[in-house]
Order: structure tokens, then sequence, then C-alpha cells
């Protein structure tokens, strides 16, 4: 609809375009700080028909607060906001434990000094407003993918000694099945598609719950627990899945395994 | 017509001047259309009190605005109109910024937008 095309002198009619299917695994969780509210209520809207988590801030320092408790898969973000400006969110991002992730601008700034300032400050990609609808998308994903995150993963992950194979839902562990249940095995994959990798409570639920579940942090510290014992990802087995106070998991592989002792088991 | 916008009734005179221009917008658009539009018409409201107090930073901002988002809703010639006025703002030129304006309120009073 952005590309509106004149049939008649007068009477316009709106391109046709295909909504972009999301397919199983490939939904982005997207932070987009857009203080115009129209915009971003049209962002969101061509997000969510894609199949992807949107989350609007109309300020910069919003962001910057949520990002303290929050992880995102992609960031769109704008230059002009009434606060601080974009390229210092960038800066800000880039200087933080979230410095890997992929940042799209999407502003009306069209000068060449422009692009070339925020490329050079770390952007991954940059679009000039007005956009189009599947060239976003497609952007998004594309620097989405770039960040090895979720997007377009491969139905079978082969890891150390776990091999999940995402159309039969199964996992096994050095050849041997792993009983989990739906939820769990959600799970599973996302720590395993993320090993490394900082991830939000917020951004678990919404990843293995979906975005309008109601789950609580019991729960969820639950099944992580659940999944922890019956990956065996656990120090002595060469893996961490640890929890960071106040703000979510982070699955590691370790350089070596490391000798069950009483000081480390309840890791 | 079903799930048509109008000028709204304080655009009545220009209605009877010009010709009306139909835009068809699909249908899972209605809302946030809705909302864009009257927002659009609040802008051009605080725009012409900016250009009278001389604000010339208000207008530039509102241009901006329209410039981007004009064009994803399915109106173009708002975003058109949008990089005319940030640019008559940052040249502070009165005259062009009043003509805009101007421009600007005539197009919204033509435009009919139906939804499919």
């Amino acid at each position: 609809m952005n590309s509106a095309t004149l049939k008649d002198p007068e009477v316009k009619t709106a391109s046709p375009l295909q909504p972009a299917a999301a397919t199983p695994g490939s939904t982005l969780r997207v932070a987009v700080v857009e203080d115009d509210l129209s915009q971003a209520e049209l962002l969101s809207h061509w997000l969510e028909l894609a199949g992807h988590h949107c989350h609007h801030y109309d300020r910069g320092e919003g962001l910057m607060r949520a990002l303290d408790q929050e992880s995102f898969d992609v960031l769109v973000l704008d230059w002009n906001l009434p606060d601080i400006s974009g390229v210092d969110v960038l800066k800000r991002i880039r200087a933080s434990r979230q410095a890997s992730l992929p940042i799209l601008f999407v502003t009306a700034r069209n000068r060449e000094d422009d692009v070339v300032m925020a490329l050079r400050q770390g952007a991954d990609d940059y679009m000039v407003k007005p956009v189009r609808r599947l060239e976003l998308i497609a952007r998004l994903e594309a620097i989405a993918r770039r960040g090895k995150h979720q997007n377009d993963q491969p139905e079978v992950l082969e890891l150390d000694v776990y091999r999940v194979d995402c159309q039969t839902r199964t996992v096994t562990r050095e050849q041997r099945p792993v009983e989990l249940t739906a939820k769990d095995f959600d799970l599973s994959v996302l720590f395993l598609r993320n090993v490394g990798r900082l991830l939000s409570r917020g951004h678990i639920r919404e990843s293995v719950w979906g975005p309008n579940a109601v789950v609580t942090s019991r729960t969820l510290d639950t099944h992580v627990s659940r999944i922890r014992n019956k990956l065996g990802l656990t120090p002595e087995n060469g893996w961490r899945l640890a929890a960071v106070y106040r703000y979510g998991y982070r699955l590691e592989q370790l350089d070596t395994a490391i000798p069950r002792t009483p000081r480390n088991s309840a890791l | 017509m079903r799930g048509l916008i109008g000028a709204g009734p304080e655009h009545t005179a220009h209605e009877s001047a010009l010709p009306a221009l139909t835009v068809s917008i699909e249908k899972d658009l209605e809302v946030l259309v809705q909302r864009f539009l009257a927002r659009k018409r609040e802008d051009l409201g605080s725009a012409r009190i900016a250009l009278a107090a001389g604000d010339y930073e208000t207008i530039r901002r509102i241009g901006h605005d329209l410039k981007g988002a004009g064009e994803g809703f399915g109106f173009p010639e708002l975003s058109a109109f949008g990089a005319a006025l940030e640019g008559a703002a940052i040249a502070r030129n009165e005259r062009a910024l009043g003509e805009q304006l101007t421009a600007v309120e005539q197009f919204l009073s033509r435009l009919r937008v139906t939804f499919r």
C-alpha cells in the first residue's frame, strides 16, 4: 500500500501486496523506536502481519531502560527522537552487553553523509522513509539472519552431543532420545539456537508461550530447571545454563567440562 | 459507501469546489488510516498556528513526519507535501509554507478513502 498508483486521474488503488507469512520458528522479537505514533502503528502492523512480535518505544531512553531487562532479535531505530538521537542510541547499544543486537535504521534523513555515519557507527542497515512494507520486512529478517538469531534456522540442529529435529520435535542426547514436553522442547530449541546469547525472561516467555500468555517467573524457572536436568546442561558436561539476576538466562558451552564438585553442583 | 472516510464537516466548502480524489486501501488498514488522517488534520491546525507565530521548527517537524509516513499509508502525495513543508520550514520561507499548507488542506478536503 505504500506504492499507490493512479489508475484514473481521480481514482487511485493501492498496489496489492502479499502478506509475508512466518515460517515455524522464524518469529522475531522486534523493538521499534519511533516517536511518530502513526508511523509506529504502521510498522507494528506490518511486522505483526509478517508473524513477528513488535515492542514499541517512543523515546530512546525508554528503549535503553527496557534493554536493562529485555532482549530483542532486531531493533528498528528512528534517527530523530525527542530525547536523544538515534545515533546516540546506536552508540550506547554498541558499547553495552547487547552490542551484537542487529539494528536497522528507518529514518526520513536521506543525505548520503547521514547514511554513511549511521553505518559507520554500527548500524546493520539503513532505510529512508517512506519505506516499502515487503522491503522493510525482508531487510529486517536479513539482518536478523546475519546476526545468527532465530530466523530461517535449519530443521535439524546438531550441537555437541545434541541433535534437535524440529520437524519431528525430538531431541537426542548422545543418540538417546530425551523425553520433553512441548514447551520444554520449544525452550530447548530456543536456548540451543542462541548459545552464548543472554535472553531476557520476556523474550523467553514470548518465544515459547506467545505474546499474550501469562507465565509466572516460577513457571519459567521450573521449565528451565527441567531442561537443564533432562539435557544435562551442566558444567560437568561442558555446558552451563546460567540464570542472570533480574534479567533472564544464558546457555553457554564451556571450553572444557568442569568436574562436578559440591561447589558447582548447583549450576 | 461502506468503510468510506470523508474529509470532515470543516471541509465542505472545498468539496463543492474541487472533485473528490478516491483512494482504495486494504481493509486491514482502516483503523490505522482513520487515525493517521485525523492526526494529520490536527497537525495542519498546529502548523497554521506555528506559522502565525513564526515557529518554523514545529512546521519542520510536522513536515518531516508527514514525509515519512504518508506514502506508507497509501498517500504518496502527502509524503511529497511533507517534504515540501520541511524544506520550506528549513528555508524559513513563510510564503511557500502558506501555499504548501493550503495545498495539503485542499488535498485532504478532496480525499475519499474506501477500504476493500
